[in-house]
């Protein structure tokens, strides 16, 4: 299916070749990269995996409390006992279950807080390095402020504010960690925008938006994607840190930071606790790592053949 | 203006200020002008945080557990501390005393000044933060740069795989990790002979598993930053050419690659300094360090407020020092870059 | 002060119980009876964790246990609890006499007693010390209800401006405390208190010396290395945030310590603390919840485990003024609903002992008889929600309130479970910080919340009932029930000068509160201490901090072994 749709587009490429091109030929580099494809594969696998728990346990399993395992005498949380493929925690709850269903509030929480970041880093970024000057002076200034700001405090308002819900937590995380998108952006912008292509684009009378859109944001693409995959993670363990708060996902329904949250408390006892949650974050991380690479030299203009 | 823009005069809008001719001038002119803002920028900092504080569920006398303190000795508290007088009068007070450097007396540390309470804490925290730091600079932009320069060899994974694993890993399991192999086990394998301690403060050896924790994540974040930029930077046009003219390859890295590169790197640097010298509380926490980052946890989970005030006074004055230092840097980095 | 999470004060304990006897006989005997195999001074060093850096080293202004913990060893109060908890015994004081009404207590200080410089300890100091801690513009937290409750004249506490300073003074002067001379104490109270003998063995109840006060009324310990107490250490060293080092005091009265150096270190991290007593850095550690698999399955580790029962009792508290639970059946179907042995054995890993009874096991007044009624049975619940007569919609969502401790959490997600399964019911959890939940049950605003519980501040029932009396309820409303036929109950036993009279009304209040349901008892607590082998000479007394250093009441029998 994927060689029907590429051939559509090849068809296309011919006809319009500014504006599909760029994109057409990304995707046929894309698709050559075989690192890149090894992790959409694993982020494909893992989102089904997570639809998947959901439409199965239902939320049954995930919190069943297996009593057998609690008797003190027998308490056996290693993994193969009794049927739990990764064995089960403290309450006797079955591991794998647990991490499958943690999947998809983890990748959504880490995902959808990314595009927040983005969005909001990328206006800020672009527009402070863009226009500079008086621009550029106040909103970084603003960035300061909103640096120094207490995430703990901040975080403690937003949650008794607008109450414990989903929407809390991405607006809570959404609203944190962007300032440092922002001054990557800036900076990166700030490099660039002296260069020939850009002075040359600023020169033949394009618009702000257009040179912005056209040039700054693919070359500035990098690092950028970097400071996104590092973002996934921070952004699950910032969900944990909210379920202390009281905003976070509520026990005993799974999520992957809250599962190495209290991990931590028993690692002496039992590692796996831990071990297991974070493999499935560097797994998700390291996927993402390499779609992102493979984007950036897929979409880079002077990659182009 | 803030910080780095073009002399283009097309947008000189400014030139209506006096320029100083000299360089030198100019440069002292914009760091007076930029130390100035600050002080929007922390009476901003200030209100919004009083606010904030103040919208917290809890009063500081609330209790975490167990008897509370009654209606009567609550009332006194209030009283003994200024919180009986309505809200805009306690701010006024507020911004007046920190006028004059007056930052009060913490709630939880009965009767000892913030400033007294900060200045035993920030020591800790700035000396694990600058140690970490000094790790996190060379061993990041060297790995990165190695890693891109010879791209999808070994080398490279390990430094990618460094990386994921360093970020998929929260601070205080990276830090438990540690102390579990180098202190407990190490204390039973070698008979108690050899081992690190596990934390606390004061010895040189205290230093060394807090700062390898600190420094894991920012490290790998850079790495892959100083990689993905260096990438970029290799197939710009003036380092072709550069090579196609023949230069010499470590003029070429040094001189064109490593410079470049280092530009997006810059500034991610400068919110890791930030942040390492403003204290983690993760690690100061899992090593026992008397540090401010915890300080501060502790302090708003207990609504101390002077004690949250003045800390976030401290961090919005750092960052915006640190801030004001990356954007002279870049000057210094990219000669296109100049002050206005 | 009481409490519960292990922030608090909250009164462990040790002792006192056949089962703690046992203990105690078993890890004190080495210690009471010699100091057979004593290393040389200079390895006298004790290392402890208490968590956390008292707020101050002023007896006045302290409220939490880790506080009391190290106050009541820098200055000693008049009488201190006898090891078995049966009664007081002399401390600063050597005897005391009670009027016959009940009304007049007569402390008599010893005559050799001295504070650390040097100087005589006198009756006046405890004048002073007293009338400090009653002074409102200080706001001391142990001053309500302790001591304006019991000493005559303190009722008006509540209603003296602190800003006034002649009313505040006239307030002070009036109260029924007076030095007879200087070795006799003199405290009128206002009622007759049975178990006034009980609050002056808290750590706050301390002398104070008025000429080291001066003009720093508020700030006079501020550097506790200046600190003067009269107790068996004194303050030789503090690291903000990281330690206090503490040194016998020479011009105790007493025995004097064996311990030349006792450093006590604020780890709040408990994997931290865990390691540092792993690799001989501390001596003894309270082993957390989470780590007691390990120490379980670790020989030598399980060998330096001891168990101190703990003055305390853990329920979930249903907020009595609202819907649903204002309906008695709904409140005695979570009493069944809840399978405690499990509890206690797997979730607990035995850290727990299951109770549905208010006294705990151990202290004066515990009454096996009590508390069947709320014992587990799953049948009896659901037929308990049928007869409330309520739609199911009335109870099938709600909230269980908690604070977002890892302890709090396991035991919670595993009480919500039994409550889910056992009624058939949907509820959830709302997992909050511990500020935000204290001001929520201040304020009424929730609908059921624990686990949480009572720690003794001292062994007499009194500390206990008075929790759940309407005036008592010290802005803790755990959904307080606020009725009058058990007020008057408590109120009786508070005041009745024989010991056997006080036990009736107690017991009738403590049926009352079972019987009507106004928490879901679940357990009592063990303080699980490990403690290294070369530590002897433990005295434990049923109440004192055993989660930090057993044995701190009478500090001055530990030592060291040789090893």
């Amino acid at each position: 299916m994927a060689a029907a749709v590429t051939d559509q587009l090849e068809e296309i490429d011919w006809e319009n070749p500014d504006q599909v091109g760029l994109w057409q030929d990304a995707w046929q580099r894309f698709r050559r990269n075989r690192i890149a494809v090894i992790g959409l594969v694993l982020v494909t696998a893992i989102a089904l995996a997570a639809i998947l728990a959901r439409l199965v346990f239902a939320l049954h399993l995930p919190i069943l409390q297996d009593y057998l395992q609690q008797d003190p005498a027998n308490a056996d949380l290693s993994p193969f006992h009794q049927g739990h493929i990764l064995g089960t925690d403290e309450l006797g709850r079955d591991i794998l279950s647990r991490l499958l269903y943690g999947a998809g509030i983890s990748l959504t929480i880490g995902l959808l807080t990314q595009l927040i970041y983005l969005v909001i880093g990328a206006t800020v970024g672009l527009t402070a390095g863009y226009f500079g000057g008086r621009v550029d002076n106040l909103l970084m200034r603003f960035v300061d402020v909103w640096y120094a700001f207490p995430d703990l405090l901040f975080l403690l308002v937003v949650v008794s504010v607008f109450g414990a819900s989903l929407l809390t937590i991405f607006v809570a995380i959404g609203l944190i960690y962007w300032v440092d998108l922002a001054r990557l952006i800036r900076g990166q912008v700030l490099s660039i925008k002296e260069k020939e292509y850009v002075e040359g684009a600023r020169a033949t009378g394009s618009s702000p938006l257009k040179i912005i859109l056209r040039h700054l944001v693919p070359n500035s693409l990098g690092p950028v994607i970097v400071a996104l995959t590092f973002g996934i993670p921070r952004a699950i363990f910032l969900e944990a840190t909210l379920s202390f708060l009281g905003a976070g996902i509520v026990p005993p329904t799974p999520s992957w930071g809250v599962m190495i949250q209290q991990g931590y408390e028993s690692i002496f006892a039992h590692p796996m606790e831990v071990a297991l949650p974070a493999a499935a974050i560097a797994i998700t991380m390291l996927s993402f790592g390499f779609i992102g690479d493979g984007l950036r030299d897929s979409l880079d203009p002077r990659m182009r053949r | 203006m803030a910080a780095v823009t073009t002399g283009a005069p097309a947008r000189g809008a400014r030139l209506s200020f006096r320029i100083p001719r000299t360089r030198g001038a100019s440069l002292a002119f914009y760091i007076v002008r930029r130390v100035l803002w600050m002080v929007p920028v922390v009476l901003f900092v200030i209100t919004i945080t009083f606010v904030l504080m103040h919208l917290a569920p809890g009063s500081p006398w609330d209790r975490a557990g167990g008897r509370q303190l009654s209606q009567a000795v609550t009332d006194d508290l209030n009283v003994k501390y200024g919180l009986d007088k309505p809200l805009w009068n306690q701010f006024l007070i507020y911004l007046w005393n920190v006028a004059h450097f007056d930052f009060g007396l913490s709630y939880q540390y009965q009767n000892q000044t913030v400033t007294h309470v900060l200045l035993e804490s920030w020591p800790a925290t700035l000396t694990i933060g600058a140690l970490a730091f000094a790790f996190i600079v060379p061993l990041g932009i060297g790995l990165g740069v190695i890693a891109a320069l010879r791209q999808n060899s070994a080398i490279d994974y390990i430094a990618v795989g460094f990386g994921t694993l360093g970020a998929s890993v929260p601070n205080f399991v990276i830090g438990i990790f540690l102390i579990i192999v180098f202190s407990v086990e190490a204390y039973h394998l070698s008979g108690g002979n050899i081992f690190l301690p596990s934390g606390g403060f004061g010895w040189n050896e205290h230093l060394i598993l807090p700062v390898i924790t600190l420094a894991v994540l920012p490290t790998a974040y850079i790495a892959r930053m100083a990689r993905s930029s260096t990438l970029d930077v290799l197939r710009q046009d003036y380092v072709r050419t550069a090579w196609a003219k023949g230069l010499r390859q470590r003029l070429v890295i040094t001189r064109h690659v490593v410079k470049n590169s280092l530009i997006p790197v810059l500034s991610s640097l400068g919110s890791i300094f930030a942040l390492l010298i403003t204290g983690s509380v993760i690690v100061e926490t899992v090593f026992a360090i008397p540090g401010i980052g915890r300080s501060f946890v502790v302090a708003v989970s207990s609504r101390d407020y002077p004690m949250i005030l003045a800390t976030t006074i401290l961090f919005s004055v750092v960052i915006a020092i640190v801030n004001l230092v990356i954007d002279l840097l870049y000057t210094v980095i990219d000669p296109r870059v100049r002050l206005s | 002060m009481k409490g519960v999470s292990g922030r608090l004060r909250w009164l462990p304990i040790t002792a006192v119980s056949s089962m703690a006897a046992v203990l105690v006989a078993a890890c004190g005997a080495s210690g009471n009876n010699g100091t057979s195999g004593m290393a040389p001074n200079g390895q006298q060093i004790l290392r402890t964790n208490s968590s956390t850096e008292p707020n101050s080293f002023d007896p006045g202004q302290t409220t939490y246990d880790y506080e009391g913990m190290i106050v009541r060893n820098v200055f000693e109060p008049l009488l201190k609890p006898k090891p078995d908890l049966s009664d007081v015994e002399g401390a600063a004081a050597s005897s005391y006499d009670v009027s016959s009404d009940g009304l007049t207590y007569t402390f008599h200080i010893r005559q050799n007693a001295k504070w650390s410089d040097g100087q005589p300890l006198k009756a006046q100091d405890f004048v002073y010390g007293f009338q400090r801690l009653l002074d409102p513009s200080l706001a001391s937290g142990y001053a309500d209800p302790f001591f304006d409750l019991t000493i005559a004249g303190g009722a008006n506490y509540s209603n003296v401006d602190p800003k006034n300073a002649s009313a505040v003074q006239s307030f002070i002067q009036g109260l029924g405390l007076s030095a007879k001379d200087d070795h006799t104490f003199v405290v009128k109270l206002a009622a007759p208190a049975g178990y006034f003998k009980w609050v002056v063995t808290l750590a706050q109840a301390a002398p104070i010396r008025k000429d080291l006060v001066g003009s720093n009324y508020t700030s006079w310990a501020s550097d506790p290395t200046r600190v003067v107490g009269n107790g068996m250490f004194k303050i030789s060293e503090e690291v903000a945030k990281d330690h206090v080092t503490m040194v016998p005091n020479p011009n105790y009265w007493g025995d004097k310590p064996h311990i030349q150096k006792w450093i006590d270190y604020f780890i709040a991290d408990a994997n931290q603390a865990f390691s540092k007593y792993q690799t001989g850095e501390l001596d003894m550690l309270q082993v957390p919840l989470a780590n007691q698999d390990t120490v379980n399955s670790d020989p030598k580790l399980k060998a330096e485990q001891h168990k101190y029962p703990s003055l305390g009792t853990f329920w979930m508290a249903p907020n009595i003024q609202v819907s649903p639970f204002n309906n008695v059946h709904v409140r005695e179907a979570i009493a069944h609903a809840v399978d405690r042995n499990i509890l206690v054995n797997s979730v607990a890993k035995g850290q727990y002992v299951a109770r549905t009874t208010y006294i705990p096991e151990g202290m004066n007044g515990y009454t096996p008889s009590l508390g069947s009624v709320q014992d587990y049975d799953p049948a009896k619940g659901r037929a308990a929600l049928q007869a409330s007569g309520l739609p199911t919609s009335a109870y099938d969502h709600v909230k269980l309130l908690t604070r977002a401790t890892t302890t709090n959490q396991l035991v919670n997600q595993y009480v919500l479970n039994q409550i889910n399964t056992n009624l058939g019911v949907h509820w959830t959890l709302e997992v909050v910080d511990s500020k935000t939940v204290t001001s929520r049950i201040r304020r009424g605003n929730f609908q059921i919340y624990g686990p949480d519980g009572w720690g003794a501040d001292y062994p007499d029932e009194q500390d206990f009932f008075d929790v759940f009396t309407t005036g008592g309820c010290h802005g803790l409303n755990w959904g307080c029930p606020n009725d009058k036929a058990y007020d008057d109950l408590v109120s009786k036993g508070d005041a009745a000068l024989k010991q056997s009279d006080r036990q009736k009304y107690y017991d009738q209040a403590a049926k009352m509160m079972e019987d009507q349901f106004w928490v879901a008892f679940l357990y009592n607590r063990y303080d699980v201490t490990l403690v290294k082998p070369y530590v002897k000479g433990i005295t434990s007394t049923g109440i004192d901090e055993s989660n930090y250093i057993p044995g701190d009441f009478n500090t001055n029998t530990i030592f060291i072994a040789s090893h």
